[in-house]
């Protein structure tokens, strides 16, 4: 296993083993917290399941408009993926310029999918929808379950747009290197993760 | 970190494509008025295809360590899957709910 040497003044030398990851300690720190943080959905999402196995009726508000609205929001999800690999690769030839237009791409994409989720959102309430009411007169836990879920995804998101502004000026700025703009990227591809689990279940297994 | 076996970026462009494809299927499928266990089953497995190509590729998994792999994948799915232990409970109360 390879080692490297370490020496602190006072001239004693420390020897230090390289992580059996091989990765970053920054990334091995973000793999714990998306760990963690997929298993919080995971029961946020088996909430949703236990309910609705236990409801006798269940809300299925969305019409095709929304399915397409959905759509739109995961192919702009994944190409804020696509943009955030593009930021990675330019930080790892070091191209300051290109990292910086990547991570704006990426930084615009995560707003106009927050944009478009608060527009979803907002229909859904001016339609009755409440976190705990349903027009319909079906299981009030129907907006309990798809408000908590989606705002869920969507404070990551619009944490993760954020994160990337200060990571993105921090390289700028020459604080920060490539192995942050690697580990932001890193949330960033969960955040899409995520959402290709909330889309299916909760608003495919919903449309009517 | 990740070696230099990594895609290039039109591959991953394709990679992209193939899973905004997956989006299309699911949707398509949900439109074929299916029973809602046979619809559950297959938007979960396509989503569990999804996630696998995102985690290997995009999150660049399949070019680093093996040991990162086997030390988090295995236990999370182990919890994950665990879960669902509970979900008898749900029809337990769903049958006994007054008529």
């Amino acid at each position: 296993m390879s080692q490297s040497e370490l020496t602190i003044p006072g001239g004693h030398e420390v020897v230090m083993e390289a992580s059996p990851y091989g990765i970053d300690k920054k990334k091995l720190g973000m793999w714990v917290f998306i760990v963690s943080d997929a298993c919080t959905f995971g029961a946020f999402l088996f909430a949703y399941g236990y309910m609705r196995i236990g409801a006798p009726v269940w809300g299925t508000p969305f019409g095709f408009s929304s399915i397409l609205n959905g759509m739109v929001m995961t192919a702009v999800l994944l190409s804020s993926s696509l943009t955030m690999l593009a930021a990675v690769r330019a930080a790892q030839a070091d191209e300051t310029a290109s990292v910086r237009k990547w991570m704006g791409a990426t930084m615009l994409l995560g707003a106009i999918f927050a944009g478009l989720h608060l527009r979803e959102w907002f229909n859904l309430i001016g339609e009755g929808w409440r976190l705990f009411y349903n027009p319909t007169g079906g299981a009030a836990q129907f907006g309990a379950t798809f408000f908590s879920v989606t705002g869920l995804h969507l404070t990551h998101v619009v944490t993760g747009v954020i994160a990337l502004a200060f990571v993105a000026r921090g390289y700028n700025q020459g604080r920060y290197d490539q192995s942050h703009i690697e580990t932001a990227g890193l949330y960033w591809h969960f955040v899409d993760l995520v959402w290709m689990f909330v889309f299916p279940l909760m608003y495919l297994m919903n449309a009517h | 970190m990740s070696s230099n076996r990594e895609l290039t970026m039109t591959s991953y462009v394709g990679i992209g494509v193939g899973l905004m494809m997956i989006v299309v299927v699911e949707v398509i499928l949900t439109y074929q008025h299916l029973p809602s266990r046979t619809l559950l089953f297959a938007l979960l497995c396509l989503a569990c295809l999804e996630a696998y190509v995102a985690i290997m590729y995009l999150m660049h998994v399949k070019y680093e360590n093996p040991i990162l792999y086997w030390t988090i994948f295995p236990a999370t799915l182990f919890v994950l899957v665990f879960l669902c232990y509970l979900f008898p409970d749900a029809f337990r109360m769903f049958n006994m709910r007054l008529q």
